[in-house]
């Protein structure tokens, strides 16, 4: 039973960052942008939640400056690629190593640290705790007392499939992605679409950078983000974008990540437990390879 | 050319200037620091053969992108072939006890396996599954970051070390200084040559080059796209693993902790920036090593963190891409202009 709900809360944690991104990235999928910048994105993120949940002793500060920091590096994007026509893919991979750098960069410049900067000053997202729900044994394990930005993003989830499947604004957002030059014509600037799905992108992003470096640990290390931008798009393709479908293919992620925590009490070597969710990526992808196959469409 | 070459030295002057920027916000003297970091990677024999030296990696995965980005193949596995090719080569120079002259090419030839084994994965995957390089690569990458992190913390581990490394490989594997220049320089230029000879003389690199450009054109000229597929990746491969092998022979001797991450992405960063040209990869990944190789001097001399030296690298991509880009738009819209006017001109001509 322990290992059982140890296995979920494991899932929950692990799927999270990844699912948060992959919404802001279907977004931009949507709206037809090729954005890789998610990585770098939540990486700025979780560099900017540390700085302002440290710097103003308040955990809510830390989530705004995560948004703030994660929405600055959009609008980079926003700036070369919407306004200059830089390549997309270009500038995406070009912002990531900037995220990285710059992170470093900043460690080092404003806590006269390398690698990995902790201290309990840095408040964290607090849990939730829901009242009568906690008190159902097992179920109440799961349903209560996980981190606030998992609420949160259960909200962002109905609000993305709301916001993109029936309102104008997600019809507008798909028509951008689907044919722009028709949205155009029609008096709707495509660009516009794309400038708002990306801005979106960092703030969902920020939110996923907060919770990785306020969630369960209170922590920046160098590179922490570690490849789940690149996770979250492959979740992206993997399902087409749809909210549901990255919902659930990021608990499947969050499960594998859970598992190699787990594994790891087994004297399995950790770097193998680390590698359990590119694999399951790999795999997943394979799912996906033969299933487009068998499509009559493709 | 000299179009390129202009832009990229007005993108180069902007990104310092932006540098220098960040540098006057944090307080630094920006010329002392600019001087200090070229000081130290360009000026002088035993700067120059350092910052060549250390530029054997940047060229190589660089010239590994440039080629397969080139060819359409979206071969984003250079750290991950990098690391398998080091690997390979350093338990060559741990287990093989040869003299000199064979134990280095056999070093050479098992990295360059190492890149070759790393990369078919993904080629196999997608060639028989039809799954797409760009994320497998990816993904095979961090599977490689780990599995390396794993060989050298436990079979493998110099138990008389205080973090993760092997034992040095023997002395025969070892690539010598010739007149303060590693041999690794060298065999860098040599494999550039054989690429560039591959890429722009050969039939093979003919279809590559047009099956990048316009892959349905390739294919109803009778190329073979997936043979053309399998054959970038397992060469991209073949150069990711030698830049491996080279480091651990010429620098360190052993595989370190945190080999890979010192080059994960500056293979493909240096592609980019060159527009996946040969010629410009080579002269790129050698500026990008004076900056990486000057920013650890300036540190010393200086006080500005050698940290910046990667916000230097990022911004140096973005303006010149942006600016090459941008530069393009507007000849472009310049044309177009001078055509309307000419158009508008020639019926008033006609009246007159």
């Amino acid at each position: 039973m322990n290992i059982l709900t140890g296995l979920i809360t494991g899932m929950i944690s692990g799927a999270t960052p990844i699912l948060l991104a992959a919404l802001g990235g279907t977004f931009t999928f949507y709206a037809g942008v090729f954005n890789i910048a998610m990585e770098g994105m939540m990486l700025t993120g979780a560099f900017f939640a540390v700085l302002g949940s440290y710097f103003f002793q308040s955990w809510v500060i830390g989530i705004l400056f995560a948004i703030l920091g994660s929405v600055l590096l959009a609008l980079i994007f926003i700036f070369f690629a919407v306004s200059l026509h830089t390549d997309e893919f270009v500038t995406g991979i070009a912002l990531n190593l900037f995220a990285l750098g710059a992170t470093t960069y900043l460690l080092r410049q404003i806590f006269k640290v390398k690698g990995v900067f902790s201290s309990p000053g840095i408040l964290a997202i607090p849990n939730l705790r829901i009242p009568f729900i906690d008190k159902i044994p097992f179920i109440g394990v799961i349903l209560s007392g996980q981190n606030l930005m998992v609420y949160i993003t259960v909200l962002i989830i109905l609000l993305s499939a709301y916001l993109i499947f029936h309102t104008r604004f997600g019809l507008r957002l798909r028509a951008a992605g689907y044919n722009a030059v028709s949205l155009d014509s029609s008096g709707v600037s495509s660009a516009y679409m794309r400038v708002l799905s990306l801005l979106i992108c960092g703030i969902f992003c920020g939110l996923a950078g907060a919770f990785l470096s306020l969630g369960y640990v209170r922590l920046f290390g160098e590179n922490m983000s570690a490849g789940r931008g690149w996770i979250s798009l492959a979740a992206i393709i993997l399902v087409n974008g749809n909210p549901w479908g990255i919902a659930l293919i990021s608990l499947v992620f969050g499960f594998f990540d859970g598992l190699g925590l787990l594994l790891q009490g087994y004297n399995v070597p950790p770097q193998f437990t680390s590698m359990v969710p590119y694999l399951a990526t790999l795999i997943a992808l394979y799912f996906y390879s033969i299933r487009t196959r068998k499509s009559p469409l493709k | 050319m000299s179009k390129k070459f202009i832009s990229g030295i007005i993108g180069i002057i902007i990104a310092l200037l932006i540098g220098a920027l960040v540098m006057i916000l944090q307080g630094y003297n920006p010329i002392e620091t600019y001087q200090a970091l070229f000081q130290v990677s360009l000026f002088g024999l035993s700067p120059l053969a350092t910052t060549l030296k250390n530029s054997v990696p940047l060229v190589l995965t660089g010239l590994s992108a440039s080629v397969a980005f080139a060819s359409g193949v979206i071969n984003l596995g250079q750290p991950g072939q990098l690391v398998m090719g080091a690997l390979l080569a350093t338990l060559g120079g741990l287990y093989l006890h040869l003299p000199s002259i064979l134990m280095v090419p056999i070093l050479i030839l098992l990295a360059i396996a190492g890149g070759i084994l790393w990369a078919s994965v993904a080629a196999i995957l997608k060639h028989v599954f039809n799954m797409s390089e760009f994320i497998s690569t990816l993904m095979l990458n961090m599977i490689a970051d780990y599995f390396t992190a794993w060989a050298i913390a436990y079979p493998f581990m110099d138990h008389t070390a205080f973090s993760p490394m092997t034992p040095q490989i023997d002395k025969a594997g070892w690539l010598p200084d010739i007149g303060g220049f590693n041999l690794s320089i060298l065999i860098t230029l040599l494999a550039m040559a054989f690429i560039w000879i591959v890429f722009n003389r050969w039939t093979a690199g003919y279809e590559w080059r047009i099956s990048g450009q316009n892959s349905l054109f390739a294919r109803l000229g009778g190329c073979n796209i997936e043979k053309n597929f399998m054959a970038v990746m397992l060469v991209t491969g073949a150069l990711a693993g030698l830049a491996g092998g080279l480091v651990v022979m010429a620098g360190p001797h052993r595989f370190l902790k945190g080999l890979g991450a010192n080059y994960a992405w500056d293979g493909i960063m240096i592609a980019i920036v060159a527009n996946n040209g040969l010629l410009g990869t080579l002269l790129y990944g050698i500026f990008f090593s004076a900056i990486q190789t000057g920013a650890l001097g300036m540190e010393l001399i200086t006080n500005v963190p050698s940290e910046i030296s990667q916000v230097l690298q990022a911004v140096l991509v973005l303006v010149i891409v942006a600016g090459r880009e941008f530069l393009s738009t507007v000849m472009d819209r310049l044309e177009a202009r001078r055509k309307v006017l000419a158009a508008r001109r020639k019926p008033k001509e006609r009246e007159a």
